[in-house]
């Protein structure tokens, strides 16, 4: 049942330096994820390039793919072959990527139906797509969960991607982007 | 040219990197579930009652093999725990194998240690007794499943339906183990739905938690 043995694995050249830059990094050395980006960024992109045929969603998939290797680390066992490791990761965040595309065109095809089929709904719409109303609203939002909201709901950018950019936690970035749509909603009641 | 790491990313790395113990090989990491599986095994009939045969069918058709199968469900869930380590994932091929050589141990070790298939319950009282061990037998399972589930957890599955069926066949089995010390009905009904069901209702159960599991971690 068991795996061979991490001694028995056998690792050509190259995938023995991935090996000991997996271990530097496991260590806690910055230098070594820095190695592994330059050995696995333009492989990895490739790949998801050829995944997604979208050169812009597949630069936003490898920076996904390294915070989900860098979450992961620890189930990195020190010895085996670090490239598979990668690659199911990079394939599982390309995965979820897709099944979270699918699911938003889903949810927004079915508001559009409901939007389409409803008066009421349309009227809120109409509301909503008031700019004095939404812009007001925002300026009600703290600026913090204003700049998280706008940058989720509006840009499009993932919750890695905010918490990178913004130098918080991925929690953070989620806890913000929601209390300020709440805000938000609020706002607009009121 | 070798690509540099975005500054973004690298300093999200960088705030957060500290050195990390990896998990240790799947099979080690499965020992833990061991004094698990063997109380269980203890305390289904302990907490019960023996099956009346113990005398009859003999130390090693009942100890022996109830260990024996406990043993295996642990492997499966050493599987399962392999399962969940990236690039480490296993072929449709072992998947239906590993799934179909668990669901065959209890039947193999059922026709090793009944003498006829026709012991059953009293007329009547199908419903009733297969209700019990379907509900002994699941409500065992429910402390190997947590701990199996959290093993899994801390890894990351990327098919957490497939590892969670296998860790939840593996706690099933083991959950089973115990109860074949507690019920000698060899009736193929009452076997295949009872003692069959409460194995293949760990698996799904598995499957979900570890779906659930895997969603609140992404």
């Amino acid at each position: 049942m068991g795996p061979p043995a991490k001694k028995d694995v056998e690792l050509d050249p190259p995938e023995a330096e991935l090996c000991a830059h997996m271990k530097a990094y496991l260590d806690g050395e910055i230098e070594a994820f820095d190695a592994l980006y330059a050995a696995f960024a333009g492989r990895l992109r490739g790949y998801l390039l050829s995944r997604c045929r979208d050169a812009a969603l597949a630069d936003d998939l490898l920076q996904d793919t390294f915070m989900q290797i860098h979450r992961s680390r620890r189930t990195y066992q020190p010895g085996r072959p670090v490239t598979p490791w990668v690659y199911a990761i990079a394939r599982h965040v390309y995965l979820m990527k897709r099944r979270s595309a699918g699911r938003r065109a889903r949810f927004e095809e079915t508001l559009a139906a409901d939007m389409r089929s409803s008066d009421g709904l349309r009227d809120a719409l109409e509301t909503i797509a008031d700019g004095d109303a939404v812009r007001r609203a925002l300026r009600g939002v703290p600026a913090d969960q204003r700049q998280a909201l706008l940058m989720h709901h509006v840009e499009g950018w993932s919750f890695v991607e905010i918490a990178a950019r913004l130098g918080i936690r991925v929690n953070a970035a989620k806890t913000r982007a929601f209390r300020g749509v709440k805000k938000m909603r609020e706002q607009l009641k009121g | 040219m070798t690509p540099d790491v975005p500054p973004s990313l690298r300093n999200a790395i960088k705030r957060d990197l500290r050195p990390t113990r990896p998990l240790r090989s799947p099979s080690v990491r499965a020992l833990v579930l061991i004094p698990l599986a063997v109380a269980i095994v203890l305390a289904v009939p302990g907490l019960h009652v023996f099956r009346s045969d113990m005398g009859a069918i003999g130390f090693v058709k009942a100890w022996g093999y109830s260990f024996g199968q406990a043993l295996a469900g642990l492997v499966i869930v050493a599987v399962a725990l392999r399962e969940s380590i990236p690039g480490r994932g296993l072929s449709h091929g072992a998947i239906a194998a590993t799934i179909a050589v668990g669901l065959a141990i209890p039947a193999a070790l059922l026709t090793l240690t009944a003498s006829t298939f026709d012991i059953g319950p009293e007329p009547g009282g199908a419903l009733a007794e297969g209700a019990a061990c379907f509900r002994v037998s699941a409500i065992s399972a429910v402390p190997a499943l947590i701990a199996a589930a959290i093993l899994a957890g801390r890894a990351f599955p990327v098919r957490p339906a497939i590892a969670g069926a296998l860790y939840g066949l593996g706690c099933g089995l083991i959950a089973d183990a115990g109860l074949r010390l507690y019920c000698e009905y060899t009736v193929p009904q009452h076997v295949l739905l009872a003692h069959g069901g409460a194995i293949l209702g760990a698996m799904v159960v598995g499957a979900v938690v570890a779906k659930v599991v895997a969603r609140r971690q992404a």
